[in-house]
């Protein structure tokens, strides 16, 4: 497993901190409500590990709505968003509120979700591109409900990590806590950090003690 | 892309006869390709919209998704979905002459996707698909589910009787027993250390070992009015009616060994001996204290609750 | 020109290493503080008295906006922003209601130059 400096683990959580700001300023277009996102904390796991640790923050029953993209160029990635089943629905409502009749809702509430996995994912990853100085191709959004081993097993069962963002969603006074893993060869992996590396010697790379 | 006819004319065909509007603009925002399906839904002809920018055609998409998306699209080089749900008839497209006259759009989704041609030219193509037909049949769908799922008697996982299917027996053999003055027995049992078999194992295992539980305990009842159910989770219940407590016990030690026999792994059970097994509870009533149906099940868990404390893996009795 | 003093408050220590960098490299001679949260940053100010502050808005515990609107009561001349990536009309209206400004993130040389343009003036 790839160790980031502490300097590298701030200047990530900084940037997709950034990203998902971004993000909660298009969605609060949308709705035209205030949304604010935040990521507290990142962290890198395997993918079993990752897998567990979903497993055991749901409380309902255990499956996960995910919103999947494939990103490839200065690094290659999958990229998931996850919610607990039972709240995807909860968002969707929240998204469009009263304006639409229920059993409507229900029925197009997937590609719902996966238009709010496309404006999160491309928010963080578009981020991240543009402050590391390098450019990245992404696919349209593949929607999956199941259990997390399931979800992660999108991108195939060679060797990877998984670089997990927890992720605090607040819209209309309502907390949702959701997560993104971004699953990365070890290839990638190493890729990101050099990327990380740079970008913190080129910014601040006189300044620092 | 392969082709083995001369591609120009053949791609100008195709572009014109597919069934999803199609526009790309360059990197300025000026349209240079609409198809067919963009003049015949939006009234405006593509000899009206080729060089102009895409904002003065459509002014109110200014400050909207599709304004940001077409950006990402040309700056960021990544691709975008609008969906309808989010997104509610954005742009001014009718199915039919009809509709335009009433004013009525259709419901469209949209993508947005970078196209990156040689030479550092970027250009942004949209797609937008009429998904009207879509959502109907998605409500339809919906609201056959919902109408089948509550007639339903079955659980859906393992196949044997649902909680609705017990809830109906349990009230019709209560009231037949006192009628009839016939003794009525109650097991409530449920998998040891699940949750712990859950977390080490992953969810999708824990499913697979209820239903080989379930398939296992489900096929001993012997009686057409003995009914074994999914209680709720990880808790089963089984309806004998007609049977006094002695033979009750009997059939619930059968089923624990049962369980024991298909020695399946539980390498996070806390018992000696790290494989699956079940508690039993079980209540019995008799003409001389035939009671309600909630005195019976709280007997009956009552009875599981002492089999967990006692040790787990066995049977117990009110 | 008297050296301006000024007041970084945000949880990133990359961010505030960032701006500081983008302070610095202009004027060296100005007092550059850093703060990592709202309290640290009320705390500070008392005995700074700063000219600037740049706030995060999206911070644990007491969050930018609110330490700001305290920053203000507190120095009613100093120039005080508030940074973020997430612009909305009710952030912008919020630090219009207690009289700070706003400016977006991901932070940039110019975006900083703008920031400290009133006290070069």
């Amino acid at each position: 497993m790839v160790r980031l400096t502490e300097l590298e683990h701030d200047a990530l959580v900084e940037l997709f901190n950034i990203g998902v700001g971004q993000a909660a300023s298009a969605m609060s277009e949308i709705v035209n409500e205030t949304v604010t996102m935040s990521v507290p904390a990142i962290s890198f796991l395997t993918r079993a590990t990752a897998a567990k640790l979903l497993t055991s923050r749901s409380s309902g029953n255990g499956r996960l709505c995910g919103i999947s993209q494939h990103y490839s160029g200065a690094f290659d990635t999958e990229a998931i968003l996850m919610f607990p089943e039972e709240k995807s629905q909860e968002i969707v409502r929240l998204m469009v509120g009263e304006a639409m009749p229920l059993a409507e809702l229900s029925a197009m509430e997937q590609e719902a979700m996966s238009e709010i996995g496309n404006i999160l994912l491309n928010s963080c990853v578009g981020a991240l591109a543009n402050l590391l100085g390098h450019e990245l191709h992404g696919s349209l959004p593949d929607y999956h409900v199941g259990y997390s081993e399931e979800i992660l097993a999108q991108a195939g069962s060679a060797e990877t990590a998984v670089l997990m963002l927890h992720i605090e969603f607040v819209i209309e006074r309502q907390q949702i806590a959701g997560d993104v893993a971004f699953i990365m060869d070890m290839t990638a992996l190493h890729d990101l950090k050099q990327h990380v590396a740079d970008f913190l010697d080129r910014s601040i790379g006189g300044a620092q003690p | 892309m392969k082709s083995s006819v001369e591609s120009l004319p053949l791609l100008q065909g195709v572009i014109d006869c597919i069934d999803v509007g199609t526009l790309v603009l360059d990197a300025n925002e000026r349209v240079v390709l609409w198809n067919r399906w963009m003049d015949h839904h939006s009234g405006v002809l593509g000899a009206e919209t080729l060089e102009r920018s895409f904002f003065d055609l459509f002014p109110e998409q200014r400050g909207k998704r599709l304004e940001a998306a077409i950006g990402q699209a040309l700056r960021s080089n990544l691709p975008s979905l609008l969906s309808q749900t989010l997104n509610r008839w954005p742009l001014p497209l009718y199915a039919n002459k009809a509709a335009a006259e009433k004013g009525e759009r259709m419901q469209q989704q949209i993508t947005v996707t970078p196209l990156n041609l040689g030479n550092n030219e970027r250009y942004c193509l949209i797609q937008v698909s009429d998904v009207t037909a879509a959502v109907q049949r998605e409500n339809l769908l919906r609201e056959q589910a919902v109408a089948l799922r509550s007639q339903t008697l079955l659980d859906d996982l393992t196949g044997v009787a649902n909680r609705r299917h017990f809830d109906m027996a349990i009230d019709r053999e209560t009231r037949r027993a006192r009628r009839m003055g016939t003794p009525l027995s109650l097991m409530m049992l449920d998998i040891d250390y699940f949750k712990a078999y859950n977390d080490h194992y992953g969810h999708q295992q824990g499913d697979a070992c209820l239903e080989a539980v379930a398939s296992a305990l489900s096929t001993m009842q012997q009686r057409p009015a003995d009914l074994f159910a999914r209680y709720g989770g990880e808790e089963f219940a089984v309806i004998l009616p007609d049977t006094p407590a002695d033979a009750a016990v009997m059939m619930a030690n059968a089923m624990c060994r049962k369980v024991r026999d298909l020695r399946i792994p539980h390498q996070a059970s806390r018992s000696d001996e790290r494989i699956v097994t079940i508690s039993i509870g079980v209540a019995s009533s008799d003409s001389s204290n035939a009671g309600e149906v909630y005195e019976l099940i709280n007997a009956a868990d009552r009875a599981l609750y002492q089999a967990k404390a006692c040790g787990r893996n066995r049977v117990h009795s009110l | 020109m008297k050296p301006s003093t000024v007041l970084i408050v945000d949880d990133s220590r990359v961010s505030r290493l960032l701006t500081r960098q983008h302070i610095q490299v202009r004027h060296a001679d100005w007092v550059v503080e850093e703060a990592a949260n709202g309290d640290e940053a009320i705390a500070k100010a008392k005995g700074l008295q700063p000219d600037l502050v740049l706030l995060d808005v999206n911070m644990p515990g007491m969050n930018g906006v609110d330490a700001a609107a305290a920053l203000r009561a507190m120095l009613p001349n100093a120039h005080i922003s508030l940074l973020t990536a997430n612009v909305q009309a009710a952030t912008r209206q919020r630090a219009e209601e207690i009289g700070v400004g706003f400016m977006e993130k991901p932070i940039t040389a110019e975006r900083i130059a703008q920031l400290i343009a009133p006290l070069e003036a």
